[in-house]
């Protein structure tokens, strides 16, 4: 019991003297339940967060709270805990997980990373796809409301890819690019993202 | 006596439960949902299995979520039993109301969070039953209740809860446990009010439920290690609620139990990917009397030792989900044997089960189950009689149960489930010792309807 100390009970501690205390104590005693502790996930289906892009995770956010996220997990699993939240702890909240060490790439299939490398750096002319680095980075690092893709589980890049082809996500942008990527294009993306 | 219910049967009794389960405008959504704002199949693989979360919100005492007001919900079940000879070889019918739709069950639950610290559920369930001659009768009382507390220690790093730990309250052996591979939530989740089953059962699958008051501790480690120690005693003085509406004057109506019983479980846990994985032992000592009027009756012991495990893999579209359990009961029926109520001074049974469940966008489900019970042969335990009785005092039964579920939405869903034996107390043709009746006419078919609402 060594590795333990005493934050006990409540996740919404009066005491908490800053809001990122308040943010880091939701984190470990109600996110973490899914996202994994300081955000590093072990299922695919929940999204890694360690090391997220702060801007993209208050606008995610505020998406689910203003319930303009509208895929299945989203209204299935964030929009109920999006209420727990209010903007300071949404800012604490982000702050938080931006800030956190991102987890190692996750090794996968050889040849769809190598396929997926190749539409990530380079698009798909012929479909009218752009470049993914060209937004989200040469090591999909992410930048501001563009998020971090590397490391992300493949099954829930591809679920993503999928909502925002189908508008499930107000991503206006996002869909004018992917919206002719076929579901072989989608998971050699995912796979090669997931690898970085 | 081997037709089974017509499909404007089936859907009548369909039409009718959604009638009286909306009419008033019941509110569609479970009291935990609201509670949380989540979905049910963010805690429920299908109700009551649970996933990974909902493992984690029931041990964190149902804590998690903005408290209710109005913390109810309801859940109703109906349904149509076909049992495959419904001749009791003199002409009676086995069940009531085989081939027609019946009413089973209706319940509220007050479920929710109290403080971030207190949580529970108590379920109240109006249950009808049916008798052979056509009458039917209607019985109230509580059903599962679970009152929990709860601390949390973090890790060094505050990154995380890495030590649950807590009390429970609740009045049924295993509905605390949060494994759906222990009895009180185990498959099936749901059964018919009114088939034949076999005689036997050890104690802790289903035989104290709603009668014992059990206090337990428990603590979850690092998502991995689980330990719990529970005490057992007769659910009176204050603990009566736990027993609410049971019929507790009546010899043979409820089990006493002498003094504390304890109970304890351990289970290895992890979860890797969109998998998961438990294997665990529990085991309960019970002392009971003979007569639960009479304090003076003397005890009979029970020590049930079990092993499980579990195996999910939650994902979109697929689910696969396995559950497997193994109990041997000692049975030390020194008081029973000294009355002449046994022929053995003690006897064994033992229990198996294993089920795998598959569902497809967590909307079509099918379900395969193998189970099987064996024990020492005792005439006056298990002696012979029409139907539910042995030829040679044995409880050896088994069987398999094959089950299709649709979910059109979330809290509705609507099952066919088929329970087929090979063995029926003790024996195969003329197991009962009174007709020529054979295991397979017990074989029965249930068209189901449940509802949370």
């Amino acid at each position: 019991m060594g590795a333990l100390v005493g934050f006990v009970g409540n996740a919404f501690a009066d005491d908490a003297s800053t809001a990122s205390d308040a943010a880091q104590k939701v984190a470990a005693s109600i996110c973490a339940a899914c996202h994994g502790p300081s955000g590093v996930s072990v299922s695919p289906q929940f999204p890694r967060l360690a090391g997220q892009q702060e801007a993209y995770l208050l606008a995610q956010l505020k998406a689910f709270k203003s319930k303009t996220r509208a895929e299945a997990d989203a209204h299935d699993y964030m929009w109920g805990m999006a209420t727990l939240l209010d903007d300071s702890l949404i800012a604490g909240m982000g702050h938080y997980y931006a800030t956190q060490t991102p987890a190692a790439g996750i090794a996968g299939n050889a040849n769809l990373i190598a396929r997926g490398k190749v539409i990530y750096e380079q698009g798909d002319a012929a479909h009218g796809v752009a470049p993914c680095a060209s937004c989200h980075g040469k090591s999909a690092e992410g930048a501001a409301i563009f998020p971090r893709l590397a490391g992300q589980h493949a099954a829930y890049v591809r679920r993503q890819l999928e909502a925002i082809q189908k508008t499930f996500r107000d991503s206006p942008i996002m869909h004018g690019v992917i919206k002719d990527l076929d579901s072989a294009q989608v998971a050699a993306v995912a796979e090669y993202v997931q690898s970085k | 006596m081997r037709s089974m219910p017509s499909l404007p049967q089936f859907l009548l009794a369909v039409a009718a439960s959604f009638i009286v389960l909306f009419a008033g405008g019941a509110q569609a959504v479970p009291s935990y949902a609201r509670q949380t704002g989540q979905a049910c199949v963010a805690c429920h693989v299908s109700f009551p299995e649970l996933t990974p979360y909902g493992r984690w919100f029931k041990l964190s005492g149902y804590t998690i979520g903005i408290r209710q007001d109005i913390p109810l919900a309801g859940m109703a079940i109906a349904g149509v039993t076909s049992i495959k000879n419904n001749d009791d070889g003199t002409g009676m019918p086995v069940t009531a109301r085989n081939n027609l739709p019946a009413f089973n069950q209706a319940s509220i639950f007050l479920a929710g969070k109290a403080t971030d610290n207190i949580g529970g559920f108590v379920q109240y369930t109006f249950a009808q039953t049916y008798s052979t001659d056509g009458t039917g009768s209607g019985h109230s009382g509580i059903d599962n209740a679970d009152l929990r507390w709860v601390g949390r220690m973090g890790s060094l790093d505050a990154n995380e809860v890495k030590l649950l730990y807590g009390l429970t309250l609740h009045n049924n052996p295993t509905a605390q446990d949060v494994w759906n591979s222990t009895p009180a939530f185990g498959f099936p989740y749901t059964s018919s009010p009114t088939a034949i089953g076999p005689s036997a059962a050890t104690q802790i699958e289903g035989a104290l439920g709603q009668q014992v008051a059990g206090l337990g501790a428990y603590v979850f480690y690092d998502r991995t290690w689980y330990a719990e120690l529970t005490g057992y005693r007769t659910a009176d003085g204050v603990f009566s609620f736990l027993r609410h509406g049971q019929d507790t004057g009546s010899p043979g109506s409820v089990a006493r139990l002498q003094g504390g019983n304890p109970y304890v479980r351990f289970a290895y846990n992890k979860e890797w990917g969109a998998q998961s994985m438990m294997v665990g032992a529990f085991a309960m000592r019970v002392k009971r009397y003979l007569d639960n009027t009479d304090p003076t009756s003397g005890t009979d012991r029970y020590t049930d030792r079990g092993l499980d495990a579990q195996y999910q893999y939650i994902s979109d579209p697929h689910t696969v989900t396995a559950q497997a359990r193994y109990i041997v009961e000692r049975q030390d029926h020194r008081m029973s044997f000294a009355q002449g109520l046994t022929a053995n001074t003690d006897d064994r049974l033992r229990s198996s089960q294993i089920k795998a469940t598959y569902y497809f966008e967590h909307r079509y489900g099918v379900t395969l189950s193998r189970f099987a019970i064996a024990g020492s042969a005792d005439a006056l335990l298990y002696p012979s009689g029409a139907v539910t009785g042995s030829a040679n005092g044995k409880p050896d039964s088994r069987g398999a149960i094959v089950e299709l579920d649709y979910l059109p939405v979330q809290n509705v869903r609507l099952m066919a489930q088929y329970t087929r034996y090979s063995q029926f107390n003790g024996g195969r043709r003329g197991y009962d010792g009174l007709s020529s009746r054979s295991p397979s006419d017990n074989n029965t078919l249930l068209f189901d309807l449940w509802v949370a609402y």
